[in-house]
This record gives structure tokens, sequence and C-alpha cells, in this order.
């Protein structure tokens, strides 16, 4: 799994399901959580990569 | 009767909570929460398995010389037995020049950090806090 974009994906699948199974306690909101958290984690990523792209390492 | 209500919830947290370290999901699948306990099996198993199969280093090194390593060293510990099995087996060392050597590193102590607070959900599910 060399894609940093399908690690991101995955990371942030497993991760927001995790949280959504231990914040929330039915199967509504639970994948409500779940969907807003993966979101938050892959926007957050890009905007945060976007942000550091021109500094050089 | 309340009373007794209350210590056998205890007693039973302890066990749960054991059983929530050593294995990812098994307090919930104790305490009779099976789609809790499948649900964290699967996706802190992934992490797991995921970060040992990109090189991650399962190291152990415990005390103050190095704080940031023992820190790390104990997330990872805190998934229970995949750590100490795939030790075992000889993946320890993880690839430090591997490309994905980082992504393992954050995959497996991501694992173990989920799994405390899994851990602590079987503690309070097991007192009556949680449904």
């Amino acid at each position: 799994m060399r894609s940093h974009v399908l690690v991101l994906l995955v990371f942030s699948a497993l991760v927001s399901g995790v949280f959504a199974m231990l914040l929330r306690d039915d199967r509504r909101s639970r994948l409500r959580f779940g969907l807003m958290a993966f979101g938050a984690f892959v926007v957050s990523a890009l905007v945060v990569g976007w942000i550091m792209h021109p500094f050089p390492s | 009767m309340a009373t007794v209500v209350t210590e056998t919830r205890r007693a039973a947290a302890i066990p749960a909570c054991l059983f929530a370290w050593l294995l990812p999901g098994a307090g919930h699948l104790y305490l009779g929460r099976t789609a809790k306990g499948l649900a964290f099996l699967g996706a802190i198993g992934t992490l797991f398995v995921l970060g040992v199969a990109m090189d991650a280093r399962l190291q152990m090194s415990l005390g103050l010389d190095d704080v940031l390593a023992s820190l790390f060293s104990l997330a990872q510990m805190a998934i229970g037995v995949p750590y100490f099995a795939a030790r075992a087996l000889g993946f320890e060392v993880g690839q430090v020049t591997s490309v994905t050597h980082e992504y393992g590193n954050t995959f497996t102590a991501v694992g173990g950090l989920l799994n405390i607070l899994v851990i602590l959900d079987a503690y309070d599910t097991a007192v009556g806090r949680k449904p």
C-alpha cells in the first residue's frame, strides 16, 4: 500500500469507525458521525497538506 | 439489592477490561455486546495488521532515557496479544528504509491508543454507565 491517498482513506475510515462505535449508540447516528469524522479526517489532511506545500522540507 | 447489583457489575468490569486489553473487542464480546466487539476487533485488528505489513517497528523501549520512545512503545503494547505475537513471529524490527515504515508505526500506535479507549468503554459498559 504505497499510495499516500489510499493510506489516508483507509486510516480515516478505520479510526472514524471506531470513534463512531464508541461515541454514538444507535445505528443511524453512528453512520452519520462516522461519515462526518471520515470527511473531517480527509479534508483536514488535504488542507494541511495544501498549506504545507509551499514550504520545502 | 442495589449494592449486590453494583458489586456484580464491578466484578464483571475486571475481566472485561483484561479481555479488552488482550484482544481488541474481546471485552465487549465478554459483556455480550457482540456487534461492538466485532467492530472493534475488525477495525483495530486491521489497523495493526496493516501497520505490521507496512514494516512498522514493534519496539519495546521502556525507561526514562528516551521518554517519547517509551510512550510510543506503551501505545503499541496497548493492543495486547497481537503485539506480543507479532514480536514473537519476528516482526519486531520492521524496516526503517521502507517507504511505508512511518505509516506502519502510526497505524500500530494509533491502534493501541484506540484500544485504550475501547478498554475504558468496556469498563463503562460493565459498570452500567453505558448501554
